[in-house]
Order: structure tokens, then sequence, then C-alpha cells
């Protein structure tokens, strides 16, 4: 079986999603499936286990800037930015 | 030192140096130029081509340890530990590899050309080194794997499979002037299998359950196809080698037939993916990955074919041909023109510029022509072998050639872009 959808809430900060726990390329392509979606706003911030170094191409490819934000212990958060 | 310049010197210690990988990709490019040249010199040899020493075993072995192999180990040590979420431990055994495996491919290679006995020995021995050390830096990163355990398992069965494939070796590298085996033809279709499906097939579709989900924005296919179509290929590998070592038709008709299932299970994975993916403009380099998935159950229905006894004129080089060209050089050379600009585009940028987009570092004039050309080499070679027609084989693989420039011409630019600075 497939892991299954991330869970993806709003707040002040912009639209965050969780992707820790799955596995090698599940993380990316919910980011990235995230972001295609026509109601996701200028601002993500994604809840990570590592540094997700294939997912940053993707990212400038399509014109998003990325940069870390503090988050949980063992924890790596990044923060998306539509056109910066 | 900021937050951000942390990061981004994080994000990129989880990756190999650009050098190491891309020198076995620029060695890979440069080995196809020399297989296709070699099958150029010795099309008139390749009709009915049995084995044994001469030209059209130089280009075989160029085509599978310069190209393939070369092309395999580059990915393996740049992608494995970002599949398996564990580092490489250290960096000179990737090094060693590559400077170990060059000169024993030109030496082996050279060998059986000629006929030169020591040059082959020689060039035997430094391969059997240096795939041993890539075994034991991979054995080492896969025994550390906490993820993706279909991967790891097909990463295991290659290494398993891989000690095999050099015995076998380096048993018919003595044997061209010491006559050790009593039967050298199914010891050498025993390595072929291994090799081709074995070692190189089982690295070619475990990556896969990475690869094409990540190209395609896919999720990740289910594992139970994936699973089932792991161990038919290891049943298959079983027979197909005790079928070509004790001569028996039965168990290698049995094999093609275990490999058709394996196939159908993989084939289904990733049609899985291809219908959920998110990207809807694979491009090129998809339609070569596509084409080799067509030519994958192709091989092995030919392999029934001749297995059963049925008359297929020119059967072993055709059989040879589909695998090795039609099957894996297609699918590799796919992945590679994906893999190279979003390396580069990784390693690129830095030092204040802004980063690098891999549609930048694609050029496309470079992968249309070897396209074009690997597909044509792809029709008149097979049509040669069929008509034992010499002047269409020279011809097919001068568009293999051709093919071969385009491909070092792309692999060329996309190191330039990488080493071109870059202003917002």
């Amino acid at each position: 079986m497939t892991a299954e959808a991330p869970p993806v809430w709003n707040s002040a900060d912009g639209t965050h999603i969780d992707v820790r726990g799955l596995p090698p390329p599940e993380p990316m392509v919910a980011v990235i499936a995230l972001i295609e979606r026509p109601e996701t706003g200028d601002i993500i911030i994604v809840h990570l286990e590592r540094e997700p170094v294939f997912l940053f191409p993707e990212l400038d490819e399509r014109g998003w800037s990325y940069e870390p934000i503090p988050g949980d212990p063992g924890e790596f958060r990044l923060r998306l930015t539509r056109g910066a | 030192m900021t937050v951000a310049a942390t990061f981004l010197g994080g994000a990129k210690s989880r990756l190999l140096p650009a050098s190491i990988p891309l020198r076995f990709f620029a060695a890979a490019a440069l080995f196809q130029c020399l297989a296709w040249l070699m099958l150029l010199l010795g099309a008139d040899e390749l009709q009915g081509f049995q084995g044994g020493l001469g030209r059209p075993l130089a280009a075989v072995h160029l085509l599978t340890l310069g190209v393939l192999v070369m092309t395999a180990i580059g990915a393996a040590f740049q992608l494995l530990p970002v599949a398996t979420v564990q580092p490489l431990r250290r960096l000179w055994p990737a090094r060693a590899v590559f400077w170990l495996a060059v000169p024993a491919i030109v030496a082996l290679t050279y060998g059986m050309s000629e006929g030169e006995p020591g040059a082959l020995a020689a060039g035997a021995a430094g391969i059997a080194l240096a795939m041993l050390v890539f075994a034991a830096a991979i054995a080492d990163n896969l025994r550390r794997a906490r993820s993706l355990p279909l991967v790891a398992a097909h990463g295991w069965a290659a290494l398993a499979v891989v000690s095999a494939v050099l015995l076998l070796g380096v048993l018919l590298a003595v044997n061209s002037w010491a006559n050790l085996l009593p039967d050298q033809a199914s010891a050498a279709l025993a390595h072929f299998i291994l090799a081709a499906y074995g070692f190189m097939g089982l690295l070619a579709l475990g990556f896969s359950y990475v690869l094409v989900p990540m190209f395609a924005m896919s999720p990740a296919p289910p594992r139970l196809p994936g699973w089932i179509g792991f161990w038919l290929a290891l049943a298959g590998f079983a027979f197909g080698t005790a079928g070509a070592l004790l001569a028996v038709d039965l168990l290698l008709a049995a094999a093609a037939v275990l490999g058709l299932g394996a196939a159908g299970c993989h084939l289904a994975s990733m049609a899985w993916v291809w219908k959920r993916r998110l990207r809807k403009r694979m491009g090129l380099s998809f339609v070569l990955v596509r084409v080799a998935w067509l030519v994958l159950p192709a091989g092995l229905l030919l392999g029934l074919a001749l297995a059963l006894g049925l008359p297929v004129p020119g059967g072993a080089a055709l059989f040879g041909f589909l695998v090795l060209v039609g099957w894996l050089l297609t699918f590799l050379m796919g992945i590679l023109q994906r893999i190279l600009p979003f390396l580069a585009s990784m390693h690129a940028g830095g030092s204040g510029g802004r980063p690098a987009r891999v549609s930048e570092l694609t050029p496309g004039l470079p992968l249309k022509l070897h396209a074009g050309c690997h597909f044509a080499a792809m029709a008149v070679i097979p049509a040669g072998i069929v008509a034992g027609n010499a002047a269409l084989l020279r011809l097919g693989a001068v568009a293999g050639l051709a093919s071969a420039l385009a491909f070092c011409w792309f692999v060329l630019v996309v190191m330039l872009r990488l080493r071109a600075p870059r202003t917002r």
C-alpha cells in the first residue's frame, strides 16, 4: 500500500503540510501537489524529517523560494514563498 | 554564518561532490562512442557471432561495462544514499572505483578486440577489483538503510549476483588462452544472463521504484506487485543460470517465463505511476524510457522462442541487441538525461547567484539528435542481423555513433552550464 495523504492545515502564517514519515519520493510529490492546487496561498510551511534535497530543483523550476525556519526537535521546517 | 547559509550548506552536504557522479556519467558517454565505433569496425564479424574474442565482443563490453555499469555506479553512489537516507561514509571508494574501472575497461576491451591475453587478464582483474570496492561501499550503505526496503532488496540482490558475474567473467577471460572451461558457450550465456538481467536489470528495476515516481511526480506504487516481481526475477536468474550452465533448454524457457512475470509486475507498477503522475509533459527522456519498457518483454519473448528451439535468423545476436541496447541502453539514456540536469541544478548557482533551473541546464537539440539516431540504430541493426547484411549493420552502427556523439554534446553542455556563473 502507498502512504496516506499527509495532513494539510491553514494557520495565520500560511498553509502547513506535514510530510514526516513518508518514504522518498512521497514528501516531494505531496509538496508539489499542494503548490499546484489553485486554492493554495502564497506561503507554505513544510514539516519534514530532513532537508528535501531533490525538492529544491522542482521549487526553483516553479518559481518558489525556500528558507528554513525554526521547528520542533528532530524536525526540519521549511517556508516556501511563491514567486519570491 | 546565516541560518540560510547553514541550511544550504547542510542540504548540499547530503550530495556527493558533483565531480563524483559526473565523472562516471561523462565516462559512460565517451565509452558509448567507443562501443558504436567498435561495432562499426566489427560489423563483418557480427554476422553469425556466437561469442569468442573479436570486435563484437569488445563492442559488447564497451557497452556493458563502459556505458551501463559506469552509469549504474554513478547513479548508485549519488542516489542510493538519498533513497536509504544514509550518507556514504567515505568518498575515496567512489574515486577508487572510477580510476580502477576506466583503464581496466580499456585494457579488457583492447584485449578482446586484438586477442591479447595479457591485456585481457589485466583488464578483467582491474574490473573485478573495482566492482568489489563498489560492492563493499554500497553494501555498507544498504546495511544501514532505514527506508525503501524494496529498493534495498534489489540492491542486495544485485550485489549478490555481481560476485557470480565476476567469477564467470574472470573464468571466461582466463579460458580464452587456457581452455579451462568444458563449455565456453554455456558459461558465456550464464555470464550474460546474470550480468544483463541480474546485475544491471536489478539495479534498473530497483532504482525505477524511486526515480520514476520522482521524475513523474507520482505517489510510490503499491508494494505487492514490486515484491512479487522481485522474487519472480530472482527465480528467473536461478533457472536461467542453471539452464545455461547445464545446457537444459527447458530451464531456460522456464527462466524466460519467470522473467516475463517479473517484467509484467514491474511494468504494472510503472503503469500505475504513469497514470497518477502530476507532471503531464514528461519530455523526450520518457519517450526513451517507455520504448525501453516495451523492449523488456520483447527481449524475454525472443529468449523464450530461442529456448524453445524456434528458428529465428540471427537469434542470439538479436537477443543480445534487444536486451543490451533496446532495453538497458535506451532506459539508462532516458534516465540519465533527466538525472544530469537535475543533479547539475542542485550543484549550480551558489556564491550568491540564483539557482539554476533544470530546464535551463537541459539543451534540447543534442537530445533530439540523440533520440533520432538512437531509434534509427535500434531499427536498422536488428534488420541487418536478421537479413545477415553487413552494410545495414554498418549503417546502424553509424547511426548509433551519431547518437553517442550527440549525447556527449549534451553532457558537455550540461557541464559547461553547471560551471557558468549566474546572476539575478
